[in-house]
């Protein structure tokens, strides 16, 4: 299988690094971000079955393959500690269960597809057949384990997932570097605001080609759940 | 100590209780313990500081309640998307119907200074015409007042909180901001791009609550973009830094981290006090001479359907059935364009451009009422959400996206959406850590809502493809929730009256965005602190009255603007007065 190049910080700011900057941060914001990255908490929500299944759906979800072993970004254990905690988001549509039966439900879902498709548990499928069978999450077309699929909506399921995913990777610093985001910025400030400058200690960005490894199917964009207007759901997050 | 006693007073004894990095409360709270007091808020957000500050002033025995924590802004608060979740309500509430809203960090507050603390601080008025949409299109209903009254509560909040702008504001009523309008971002910049190749007019700079000169013992804005995460700095405003410290300097308390869980009524029909959870689960009786409910357009009705009682089995002040209907929430689409050329998003405030040029109906389109174009700036996770919903990004196409942040801008469909009496707050079977039933809310768009969305978001998409976006794409979403308890004339078809007195109970007031009974396509922000001191001014000129009588005094007494905190109002903050009067 081909893989994309392994790099310690993927992305085009070579070099740029947030953390380098923290001695610009109040005391509060370091704290919150340092203990982030340290964050070594036990499994306590997913059972033992379950892990190594949500383990590899979540490579999927946000695969990092790309990155050095050391620069990875701990997903599992900060989704398991939200589930532990029932720290949720505020609300739950009315034809969901709360997060906790919704994942896992989906996992059993997950494997039960994989058994009934492909006749072999999802964590032993090849990493083409896992990404092709969680792609028809993201279709809402999924093809087996139709009995959990009635008592909870996929797409619905599919979103958490991915949100859950991105809530994580895009909260380390690992991954603000990747992408450019300047991060904290209190009491320092930012001064250059135009035509996309960068602040001194910001990093000029140097773009290159990559694909994805050509055993995955997630690196082109349709909507979740296709054009279908019943499967509309409003954005998270808060904006204006 | 008595717990209710512990918490922010020792801390503030230790080291003195920061409002921002300069501003510090350094006298003790007043507390009240379990004696009588004039009034009770519950939730102490943008309407609830409004009224503690001009109670208080006035001399009233004013006391708070306050479901979160009483903000220690430089222990508390964090440059930090992940890190702010507990600026939001995140306990449960359900939502349903067709076009369900996503509600948590998308839409309410919790802790002092409510919604305030994680606002964007746009603060544009409602136009003239958006307080007879009835009379004016045939759509929704009229509200009880006209622009004219509101105004000068308008001209006076513009001063309290301050807000940002252009000299010369065109839209609606023409009127300017007392302080000068921000630099752009790379957002306003595309805005302004976009805006001037198509002929639209635009607002640059402004109206935002945010500081652009230093104010008192609040520093200007340094263009850090955490805005929605709250303004450690101290330059964006919230009732917390604005409000609250006048309120207690007269006398009011705040009592943080108690959720009131029903409201007590006497046979006489007249409201007693509030009981409520501290922080320790611990339930206990409030007396209280009258109550005026704050708590948000989900948590107000929520309330008031929780203390229902005999007499009022359908819940207090609900004889109209209208408590929990006529939700509002304004179409807010996101617009996400991509750009060759960097414009790195994330520095200066998200709020900083913006236009009302599609605000007022058209005849030429093919439905009632408007839009306004806004500049929003989410930060890595929420664009990482956006990218989700927009393109159907996940896995690899999601890291790719994601690598792009830099490039992309976004802009903010404001549209409105009528009020409909299906759209409602209810109970829902579940019940929260209190035992309380938690609050389902039910929203679906009608035939005019969805016109307005579909000609809106397209406009908006041109206006981002004329900025020199190269891709544009868009989500769909809701923001600011208001109504549920709408004010109005007729008690048979409203909650409240046009001081926020309910219908039924003549000691019992609704004074927060709930009581909106149509929302225009401005965010609501200032005008529910407007109305909020209007209901205050009211409150102070019925003196004792609301304790001891049932007597509706309707006669609207003049703005108070000495009641102001100080340095806010008559200080030399140059104005221009409009010419529509
Ligand atoms: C991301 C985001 C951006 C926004 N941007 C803007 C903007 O740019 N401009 C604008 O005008 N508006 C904006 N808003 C909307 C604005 O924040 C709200 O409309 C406004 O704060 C509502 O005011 P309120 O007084 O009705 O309620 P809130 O400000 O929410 O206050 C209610 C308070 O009551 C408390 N409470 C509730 N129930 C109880 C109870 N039972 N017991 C005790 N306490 C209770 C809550 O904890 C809360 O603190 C934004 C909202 C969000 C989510
Ligand atoms: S951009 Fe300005 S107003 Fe917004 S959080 Fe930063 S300093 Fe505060």
């Amino acid at each position: 299988m081909t893989q994309p190049e392994k790099r310690k910080q993927p992305g085009y700011y070579p070099g740029f690094s947030t953390l380098s900057q923290q001695h610009s941060w109040d005391e509060a914001t370091r704290r919150t971000v340092l203990q982030r990255m340290t964050h070594t908490r036990e499994i306590r929500f997913f059972t033992s079955q379950e892990i190594p299944i949500i383990t590899a759906v979540f490579d999927h979800v946000l695969p990092q393959s790309d990155r050095d072993p050391q620069y990875r970004i701990p997903i599992v254990p900060m989704v398991d500690e939200r589930l532990y905690t029932n720290r949720i988001d505020g609300y739950r549509y009315e034809e969901m269960p709360p997060d906790q039966e919704a994942y896992r439900l989906g996992i059993a879902a997950i494997d039960e597809m994989a058994r009934s498709i492909h006749d072999a548990p999802f964590v032993e499928l090849a990493p083409l057949r896992q990404d092709e069978l969680l792609r028809t999450l993201h279709d809402a077309k999924p093809q087996a384990a139709h009995s959990t699929w009635e008592r909870m909506p996929v797409h619905r399921f599919w979103m958490l997932l991915v949100q859950d995913a991105a809530q994580v990777y895009y909260a380390h610093p690992y991954a603000w570097d990747e992408i450019g985001f300047g991060g904290p910025a209190y009491p320092r400030a930012y001064m250059r605001l135009e035509r996309g400058e960068a602040e001194p200690w910001e990093v000029k960005e140097q773009r290159y080609e990559w694909q994805a490894p050509a055993d995955s199917v997630s690196d082109r964009y349709e909507l979740v759940g296709g054009h279908d207007e019943h499967r509309a759901t409003p954005g998270q997050g808060g904006t204006h | 100590m008595n717990p209710l006693l512990s918490g922010l007073f020792n801390q503030r004894n230790q080291n003195g209780h920061a409002l921002g990095p300069i501003q510090k409360i350094d006298v003790p709270m007043r507390r009240y313990g379990e004696e009588e007091v004039d009034y009770v808020v519950v939730g102490v957000g943008s309407a609830g500081g409004v009224l503690l500050q001009r109670l208080s002033r006035a001399g009233f025995r004013v006391l708070g309640m306050e479901a979160g924590p009483f903000w220690n802004t430089e222990r508390d608060w964090v440059s930090d998307e992940a890190g702010s979740h507990n600026l939001y309500w995140e306990d449960l509430r359900i939502t349903g119907g067709e076009h369900p809203l996503a509600l948590g960090a998308n839409n309410s507050g919790r802790g002092v200074g409510g919604g305030s603390v994680h606002w964007a601080a746009f603060a544009p008025r409602l136009h003239p015409s958006d307080f007879r949409i009835y009379s004016q299109d045939g759509v929704g209903v009229d509200w009880p007042i006209s622009y004219q009254e509101l105004k000068p509560y308008y001209e006076q909040l513009e001063m309290e909180m301050p807000v940002a702008g252009p000299a010369w504001y065109p839209w609606g009523d023409p009127h300017g901001y007392p302080y000068g309008p921000h630099p752009m971002g790379g957002v306003g910049n595309a805005l302004i791009k976009g805006c001037t190749a198509l002929g639209i007019g635009v607002s640059i700079g402004g109206p935002v609550a945010i500081l652009s000169g230093s104010h008192g013992d609040r520093q200007h804005c340094i263009y850090r973009g955490f805005c929605i995460q709250a303004c450690k700095v101290g330059a964006k405003a919230s009732t917390l830094i604005t409000h609250v410290p006048d309120a207690l300097e007269n006398g009011a308390e705040i009592r943080d981290n108690c959720m009131v869980g029903r409201i007590h009524l006497n046979r006489e029909n007249r409201v007693t006090g509030v009981s409520y959870f501290d922080a320790q689960g611990n339930e206990h009786f409030q007396k209280a001479k009258a109550v005026i409910v704050s708590g948000y357009a989900i948590e107000s009705p929520r309330l008031l359907l929780n203390s229902a009682c005999p007499g009022h089995e359908n819940g207090l002040a609900n004889s109209s059935d209208a408590v929990g209907r006529y939700l509002m929430a304004q179409a807010g689409n996101v617009i996400l364009g991509r750009f060759e050329q960097l414009v790195r998003m994330y520095k200066a405030p998200p709020a900083h451009c913006m236009t009302e040029d599609f605000y007022e109906t058209d005849p030429k389109r093919d439905f009632a009422r408007g839009f306004a174009i806004q500049t929003v700036a989410p930060l890595p996770i929420a664009f990482a959400k956006q990218m989700m919903m927009a393109k159907g990004a996940w896995g690899w196409g999601l890291r790719r996206v994601m690598m792009d942040y830099n490039h992309w801008a976004s802009f903010g469909l404001l549209g409105e959406i009528l009020p409909w009496p299906e759209n409602r707050v209810q109970l829902a079977a579940e019940k929260d850590r209190f035992g309380l039933p938690v609050a389902k809310v039910t929203f679906t768009l009608r035939d005019n809502d969805k016109k307005l969305i579909e000609f809106g978001k397209k406009k908006v998409m041109d206006v981002m493809s004329a900025a020199g976006a190269e891709e544009v794409v868009q989500e769909s979403r809701y923001a600011h929730l208001v109504g549920a308890c709408r004010m109005g004339s007729d008690p048979r078809t409203s909650v409240v009256d046009k001081f926020c007195r309910t219908h039924d109970i003549a000691n019992l007031f609704v004074c927060d965005g709930s009581v909106l009974p149509t929302q225009g396509s401005a965010n609501p922000g200032l005008t529910i602190q407007a109305l909020a001191a209007r209901t205050a001014d009211y409150l102070i000129s019925q003196g004792d009255a609301v304790f001891n009588s049932g007597r509706r005094d309707m006669t609207a007494p003049p703005i108070r603007r000495e009641l102001a905190p100080p340095g806010t109002y008559g200080r030399g903050i140059p104005r221009l007065t409009s010419s529509s009067q």
